[in-house]
């Protein structure tokens, strides 16, 4: 694939499933999905549907057992496992519905970890997440330890960590389920501002269809496959923040 | 990462400080049981040992130790000096007696006649006075020990005496020899002195002491020595050797090692545990740094470190209690010689930090097998 194409990710045929016999399922039953660079994908659908799954796949966290998945020309499983890391390392970052912040580390060195794990000396990686997390709205929390954080600010610090970096491809798993709908609103509109960059792509998945305005696809999954695509102006309050020239995720 | 691991187990700090107290508390117990051991041995062997001046021993072939006394005829001083390779022979009197101090303390003492002529066998080392005043006859020097118990609370200074089978013998120093085994007061006298205390004994000679020759190897010696016939010869080592052996033997260090090993399991089960618990509990976490990219080397290095730290405190801590306790105790004057051998410090700090090894490997493979997708759950 050329470095001009327009796909950040390729899903074609993946099948998937867990435990054997009597307990075997089939999740994924040859899921088709892409998602294009500069795009803000949803991925919705049925609670078991295999959501988790498919997101988990394209990460190159779970190996399938038929199909191809390729970010941005890779076909992540051809890679040896140390360079499948390196990928994700360098090329992904990620939203959880649990945050998974470090409850021993501050809101900056949480953001941080994803530079540490990449060998960043800690004061330049803190330096780097401290200036994230004040544009996305954090100033004076910078030292606050998880606990002393709300829902909403543990979920900011969570999108910082997947930022920081400059990752190509963001994956959300219901990065808003955890909060109120004020709170979620407001995470996800610094989603769409932050994260979207022409360059790069960002899979959201979600139940909550109070936030599917933001989307720029929603694609609909259903009992592990992908049955529609419905591709959709973004209404959010979105272009304007986002630049055409790499560098920062934040240049606006 | 590595920092980010310190600052994890920093943050847990009931498990942080549960396995550091753990490692302390058993490294102490190792470290202070082996030193009790090590210092028993050593006692056995110590009035051997420090007859530095003499480099063999003779004694009646069936010795074992220095507490085994088998008078000797002598006869066997003119052989033994007749060998060729001999320096000097000289002999060494060991007898027990009833001692009573002027307040009317009872108890029993060994004395140790010491060749007027060549004073071989004087301690080297003294806390008061002089160790050759002792040539003067009914004079002897007392170890601290002995002082302590026939004059309690009374300072180190010679002039006191005490009564032995009806002589008064004047106490003329204290000397500063290692403590012995048996815990009875040592006194060293001339050789006339004890010989008198020892009246109607035909017992003149407990041991030959003798220097090999420059130029000469002792054992070469021993063994002409022992070609005569009805003589063990032995060289200092192997004479002090063969006394920790045969008390050794007899059972008693089994009772210290088995303190030492519960010792060992204990402090290595309770922090192995804690730790694995510690790693089980950080479990998502842990997942979460594998999603964004931390490898499973890095993890394991992590892991290494928080253990090292874990056991590094602990043993520093351990040690440092094991060693201030050591010194407290060595101010009593017969628990002197109690010592903390750095080997054995290092050796219980190695042994409990491999059995615990056990349980950072298991933490490690539990982090390997963690499912990074997981974190979604
Ligand atoms: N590790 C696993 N072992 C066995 N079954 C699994 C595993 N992970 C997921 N499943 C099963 O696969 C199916 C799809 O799960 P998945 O988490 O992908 O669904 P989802 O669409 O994300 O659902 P939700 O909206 O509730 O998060 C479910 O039936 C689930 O029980
Ligand atoms: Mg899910």
């Amino acid at each position: 694939m050329s470095a001009t194409d327009s796909t950040a990710v390729r899903c074609t045929g993946i099948r998937k499933h867990f435990g054997e016999d009597e307990a075997r399922v089939e999740v994924l039953r040859g899921v088709d999905y892409t998602v294009r660079r500069g795009e803000l994908s949803f991925l919705v659908g049925p609670s078991g549907c295999g959501k988790t799954t498919l997101i988990s796949v394209i990460a190159g966290l779970l190996a399938t057992d038929a199909g191809q998945v390729h970010l941005f020309g890779r076909d992540l499983a051809g890679m040896p496992n140390d360079e499948r890391i390196l990928f994700r390392r360098t090329h992904l970052g990620f939203v959880f519905q649990q945050y998974n912040l470090l409850q021993a580390l501050t809101a900056a060195e949480n953001a941080a970890i994803p530079l540490l794990a990449a060998g960043v000396r800690r004061r330049e990686a803190v330096d780097r997440a401290t200036a994230l997390l004040e544009r996305l709205g954090l100033s004076g929390k910078t030292g606050s330890f998880p606990r002393q954080l709300s829902g909403g600010q543990q979920q900011r610090v969570a999108l910082a960590r997947a930022l920081v970096h400059e990752p190509r491809l963001i994956i959300c798993d219901e990065p808003t389920a955890a909060l109120d709908h004020a709170t979620g609103e407001a995470v996800m509109e610094l989603l769409a501002s932050a994260a979207v960059h022409p360059d790069r792509a960002v899979i959201v998945v979600t139940h909550d269809n109070r936030v599917f305005h933001f989307a720029d696809v929603i694609a609909q999954m259903d009992d592990g496959r992908i049955v529609g695509v419905d591709p959709r102006r973004r209404s959010g309050p979105v272009p304007e923040t986002v630049s055409p020239t790499p560098p920062s995720p934040l240049s606006a | 990462m590595n920092w980010v691991g310190l600052q994890m187990l920093r943050n847990d700090r009931a498990k942080f400080a549960a396995m550091i107290v753990a490692v302390s508390m058993a490294v102490f117990l190792m470290q202070n049981q082996a030193a009790i051991l090590a210092t028993m041995l050593s006692m056995t062997a110590a009035q051997i040992r420090e007859v530095e001046d003499a480099d063999l021993w003779v004694t009646e072939p069936d010795v074992e130790c220095f507490d085994q006394v088998k008078a000797m005829r002598d006869i066997q001083l003119m052989r033994v000096r007749g060998v060729p390779g001999i320096a000097w022979a000289a002999p060494l009197l060991k007898i027990d007696a009833i001692g009573r101090s002027e307040g009317g303390r009872l108890n029993t003492v060994t004395v140790l006649g010491i060749d007027d002529v060549s004073l071989a066998g004087l301690p080297r080392r003294m806390r008061v006075g002089r160790a050759d005043a002792i040539r003067e006859l009914d004079t002897a020097i007392i170890d601290p020990g002995g002082h302590q118990l026939f004059f309690p609370g009374e300072p180190f200074r010679p002039g006191r005496s005490l009564r032995i089978r009806d002589r008064r013998i004047r106490i003329v120093g204290i000397s500063d020899v290692a403590a012995p085994f048996t815990g009875l007061p040592m006194l060293h006298t001339s050789r006339s002195t004890a010989a008198a205390l020892n009246l109607g004994e035909q017992h003149m000679t407990s041991f030959i002491l003798a220097r090999s020759a420059p130029g000469t190897p002792p054992e070469q010696v021993c063994q002409r020595i022992q070609a005569l016939g009805g003589l063990r010869a032995r060289t200092t080592e192997q004479f002090a050797a063969d006394a920790m052996w045969f008390y050794g033997s007899q059972g008693v260090p089994m009772l210290f090692m088995v303190t030492i090993t519960i010792g060992l399991i204990v402090g290595a089960a309770i922090t192995g545990q804690t730790f694995l618990m510690f790693i089980k509990e950080n479990a998502r976490p842990l997942s979460m740094l594998k999603v964004v990219g931390t490898t499973d080397r890095q993890l394991g290095i992590m892991i290494l470190l928080q253990g090292t730290v874990v056991l590094a405190l602990g043993s520093c801590f351990g040690s440092g209690i094991a060693a201030a306790v050591c010194n407290l105790v060595r101010t009593q004057p017969f628990l002197r010689s109690l010592y903390l051998p750095w080997q054995i410090a290092l050796g219980t700090c190695l042994a409990l930090a491999s059995v615990t090894g056990v349980a950072l490997y298991a933490s490690f493979r539990h982090v390997r097998g963690l499912e990074p997708a997981s974190v979604f759950r």
